[in-house]
């Protein structure tokens, strides 16, 4: 196998998957349209989250082109060491960390916050690809190992405790276990085991807030003033969109502060109020369009650690969305995760470009592969 | 392994069809959300009637250690109103209009800043015009142009029923600045909430505050109630009970009129406060009860500074009451022994400078005892030149001096007590003698706050306790034990009696009760000598210390020891209720400290 390079050359940028990289961006763009948007009003800051969020968005196409000169093979080859420094790093968070809203995740550096629990995604997806390729899931215990190397970082960030990371970690592995061809039985059977001791976790595991959140997406009017109000103001901001929507910077359930944290875990629903049916279908488009194209620079590959990986990257993304705006309509409970792409947070959208850089890293592997096979031929 | 290669992309390719098949069945959502309920929620949406009201919890009460009340709730009304029924410049005319009509004087402009201040979300209430009387508010909304959207809300008001007499103790409630709402951000608090300003009702915030109520109400499109979906009731905070007497606190008040400066009373074993008099003083209630700007400042302005807490905020040089703090240190040292004497000829001199004594034609052959009973400076010059300005300060942090006494009031001073270090580094200039012979009287660079003077008494006459000062039990802390000889402080404390007994503080005696203490003139360079006396009583078997602390009162002993000698023998004949019974039994035996604790905590 050729040895990957360090420089960037002008045929890597060339052979960039630029279908993709053009869906990313115009999510990102939409993101901050909405961000500025929300954040205008009666906290009259849009205008500073929206530049926050765009010189976040500079920092993470530098990431993003550190990720393509670094290569994904060279990545993939110290998985385990990243995974060690990440499992370290997630444990020390909750000594640096100072205590906001009750969870202790961020790390302040430097005047930004950093978010180790967004990092640990990308180490985990790495650590799975590699693992997983290695010793595939075929055996019970293979299986067993695989889930393994999610239990630490979900442990972990547990202890934060950041619950909903935690999900994404867990639906990551499943995800991972499932492109890398476990049983299926295995897999509902970890899924049906799951779904019985759900009463247990609901009734021990968790805290009152989160108890509340789950009967409330039962029936919001339970709580109306609390958990309850997030979810009915949510979907009316959603529903009263219409079709075409109300236009840019017309929403007024965003504006009038109708909407908790507009900016972050409610920006679908700004999105939704301001773009209507017509916004919401164009978005889901650019979501599907993203995950047809890293999946397919999976398919592409011939390496079975590559392949593994962007199930992994897909997976996240599309968790996320799905809960994210699930959530917004009532579909899914609220867990406070935030929509891909459009949150306004700067480590969730560093860390989506680096895994982004991962996937493109592995569809320029390929098409020069493709290259050297079509001139030989 | 090709096989596993192909089962591979099978999976991929499965994986892709869920995740494309998930988005559709979101795109349903949406279409039912949007497009087959659209119409719901838009009318929802522009009927948004969800309102919130805020009910302020009543502010837990505090009492003095008898139980009269020095901060209470009275009830009064307020008119709320919503942001939206306030947004147009015709609807707050068409408001302000008739509230002038009845008697209150409200500009537009003002109901514009009410309205922008408290602006939270549309739904949340306001606060429009507070503080009415029943008979005010029942005129008001009987009138026909009263807004319908408007209504009357009962709250408490926070008053002061000793007001200036404890103003510096209790301090006052107002209005949350805009600054304190950034600061407290994640406490709880929203714009219109009141907040302790100054004194018990700033440090015990957190206890008195309570826990706001809120309702959630449906209303029709005029604003009226529909109906109420949601409601928790606000909870009370906690009564406070303070270690101050508002009997000794009045009488120290009286004492104290006429001056400017400070006047404290404190348990000699427990540090528990039972007087805090500083004057000049403020009346707290207006304060509490929102003041104009002018009024504000006049009395924020005030060159005399009301709103200072001379006794803790208050920094003064010791003066001749450093004396008894010196003789502890050099004995400790054993600098000195109680049979040391020195020759006081009316000055001293060292490196070609004269230090005089009080009395110019000096005391002759001086030893500990009696260096403290005539105040005698020489003797004291020679002691601090003995012991060395090191050995002395070390003593000054031993005795905690140039820190906060940790006393559970906001803005307490530290005070000062500087070495040649701190001078070095301010001045750029080195330690001479001469600073050090300062020193040695309580002049220079040596500052302390009357409570702090108190505190060193205090453990002079509690046999070498450090007790941390409070208001309230909550602030109880075990006294730190110094260990100093029994011996050696039995002299300190009879060179104290004598001071009284036939010294420069006789004036504090002829109350009737036995008092040991120290008077102290403090040079001041702005204006007529500080007059300080601090003293503890019975001597025998001390249960109180306290201090006086006059602001150009000249001299200490005549000015400063009779306001001391009349407030302990007040206290020690006024003694309440349980404390009468534990205090001095027919053949003068004292209860033990440590019951004294256990009473504390009660």
């Amino acid at each position: 196998m050729e040895a990957p390079r360090i420089s960037f050359f002008k045929e890597d940028v060339a052979s960039l998957d630029r279908l993709m990289a053009g869906c990313v961006l115009a999510l990102v763009l939409w993101g901050i349209f909405c961000i500025y948007s929300a954040g205008a009003g009666s906290l009259g800051q849009g205008g500073d989250l929206a530049f926050r969020q765009t010189l976040w968005m500079l920092l993470s196409c530098l990431a993003l082109a550190a990720v393509l000169a670094a290569g994904h093979n060279r990545l993939l080859d110290a998985a385990y060491l990243i995974y060690g420094l990440t499992l370290l790093l997630l444990l020390f968070t909750p000594l640096l960390a100072p205590r906001v809203k009750g969870a202790q995740s961020w790390i302040p550096i430097a005047g930004f916050r950093f978010q180790p629990s967004e990092f640990a995604k990308i180490s985990l997806i790495l650590m799975m690809s590699k693992f997983l390729s290695r010793y595939p899931p075929l055996t019970f215990k293979a299986f067993l190992a695989g889930l393994g190397v999610m239990a630490v970082p979900v442990l972990l960030v547990l202890l934060q405790p950041d619950a909903g990371s935690a999900l994404v970690y867990v639906v990551i592995a499943l995800g991972m276990l499932l492109a890398a061809g476990a049983p299926l039985r295995y897999l509902f059977g970890i899924i049906g085991t799951g779904a019985a001791l759900l009463p247990f976790v609901i009734l021990f595991g968790l805290k009152e807030y989160q108890r509340m959140r789950l009967l409330v997406f039962i029936d919001p009017m339970r709580d109306p003033l609390g958990a309850g109000y997030n979810v009915i103001q949510s979907r009316i901001a959603v529903g009263s969109g219409g079709f075409w929507g109300k236009g840019f910077m017309m929403g007024m359930q965003s504006k009038l502060r109708f909407l908790p944290e507009p900016h972050t875990d409610f920006i679908f629903s700004v999105c939704s109020e301001e773009f209507g049916f017509i916004g919401d279908g164009l978005l889901l488009i650019l979501f599907a369009i993203l995950f047809c194209r890293i999946i397919g620079a999976g398919a592409r590959s011939r390496d079975r650690r590559c392949k593994i990986l962007t199930a992994g990257v897909a997976v996240w993304i599309w968790f996320q969305m799905f809960e994210s705006v699930g959530m917004s309509i009532g579909l899914m409970p609220v867990t406070g995760l935030p929509l891909p792409f459009l949150s306004y947070g700067g480590s969730a959208l560093l860390s989506l470009f680096i895994a982004l850089g991962l996937v493109e890293s592995i569809y320029i592997e390929n098409s020069k592969f493709r290259s050297v096979v079509h001139v030989l031929s | 392994m090709p096989e596993i290669r192909d089962l591979l992309d099978n999976r991929l390719k499965v994986l892709l069809s869920c995740l494309l098949g998930s988005l559709l069945l979101l795109l349903a959502g949406l279409y039912y959300c949007q497009i087959y309920q659209g119409d719901k929620y838009v009318r929802l949406a522009y009927n948004n009637r969800l309102r919130l009201i805020r009910f302020t919890a009543p502010r837990g009460e505090i009492f003095d250690r008898n139980g009269v009340p020095l901060a209470v709730n009275e009830t009064t009304f307020s008119i709320m109103g919503y942001p939206l029924d306030l947004n147009t410049p015709e609807k707050l005319a068409k408001f302000s209009e008739v509230l002038v009509r009845h008697g209150i004087p409200m500009t537009i402009p003002q109901l514009e800043r009410i309205v922008k201040q408290q602006r939270q979300a549309p739904y949340r209430v306001m606060r429009l015009v507070p503080n009415l009387t029943m008979p005010q508010m029942a005129d008001l909304v009987a009138d026909t142009d009263f807004p319908r959207e408007l209504f009357p809300l009962s709250v408490w008001r926070r008053t002061y029923p000793a007001g200036a007499m404890a103003a510096n103790v209790l301090g006052y409630v107002a209005e949350i600045s805009e600054e304190e709402l950034k600061a407290n951000a994640e406490n709880g608090y929203l714009g219109g909430d009141l907040i302790g300003k100054a004194g018990i009702e700033r440090s015990y915030e957190e206890r008195l505050r309570g826990e706001a109520g809120e309702e959630a109400i449906e209303v029709d499109a005029r604003g009226r109630r529909v109906r109420t979906l949601d409601s928790y009731s606000a909870t009370k905070g906690e009564d406070l009970r303070l270690t101050l007497d508002m009997g000794f606190q009045k009488r120290a008040g009286e004492l104290l009129k006429d001056y400017r400066g400070a006047l404290v009373a404190m348990d000699v074993r427990t540090g528990a406060i039972l007087a805090l008099a500083s004057s000049p003083t403020y009346d707290n209630n207006p304060l509490a009860w929102g003041v104009s700007g002018q009024e504000w400042n006049r009395i924020a302005g005030d060159p005399a500074r009301p709103m200072m807490d001379r006794a803790i905020s208050g920094i003064y040089p010791p003066a001749s009451t450093f004396k008894a703090f010196m003789s502890v240190a050099a004995l400790e040292e054993d600098v000195i022994s109680s049979s040391t004497s020195f020759f006081c000829g009316g000055a001293l001199r060292v490196a070609n400078r004269s230090f005089r004594c009080w009395k110019h034609s000096g005391h002759g052959a001086e030893n500990v005892l009696s260096a403290l009973q005539h105040s005698c400076d020489v003797f004291f010059y020679q002691v601090g030149l003995k012991m060395g300005i090191d050995r002395l300060i070390k003593w000054g942090r031993k005795f905690q001096l140039g820190e906060p006494t940790g006393v559970d009031l906001p803005g307490e001073q530290p005070g000062i007590i500087a070495g040649p270090e701190w001078k070095r580094k301010r001045f750029r200039q080195s330690w001479y003698q001469g600073d050090t012979v300062n020193y040695s009287i309580g002049q220079g660079y040596v500052l302390m706050t009357p409570l702090q003077i108190a505190r060193v008494y205090a453990a002079i006459a509690n046999g070498g306790k450090l007790v941390t000062p409070h208001l309230c039990v909550l602030n109880y802390r075990e006294p730190e034990d110094l260990h100093l000889t029994p011996e050696k402080l039995a002299l300190v404390q009879r060179g104290l009696e004598y001071v009284v007994s036939r010294g420069t503080g006789a004036r504090a005696g002829r109350f009737g009760v036995a008092v040991a203490g120290k008077t102290g003139t403090a040079q001041n360079a702005h204006g007529a000598d500080h007059a300080l006396f601090v003293g503890y009583a019975p001597a025998e078997a001390p249960q109180y210390v306290s201090v006086a602390v006059i602001e150009g009162g000249k001299h200490g002993s005549s000015v400063a020891s009779p306001l001391v000698g009349e407030l302990l023998a007040h206290m020690l004949s006024h003694s309440a209720g349980e404390d009468q019974e534990k205090m001095v039994t027919e053949d003068g035996n004292i209860t033990k400290p440590d019951e004294d604790v256990s009473k504390a905590h009660r």
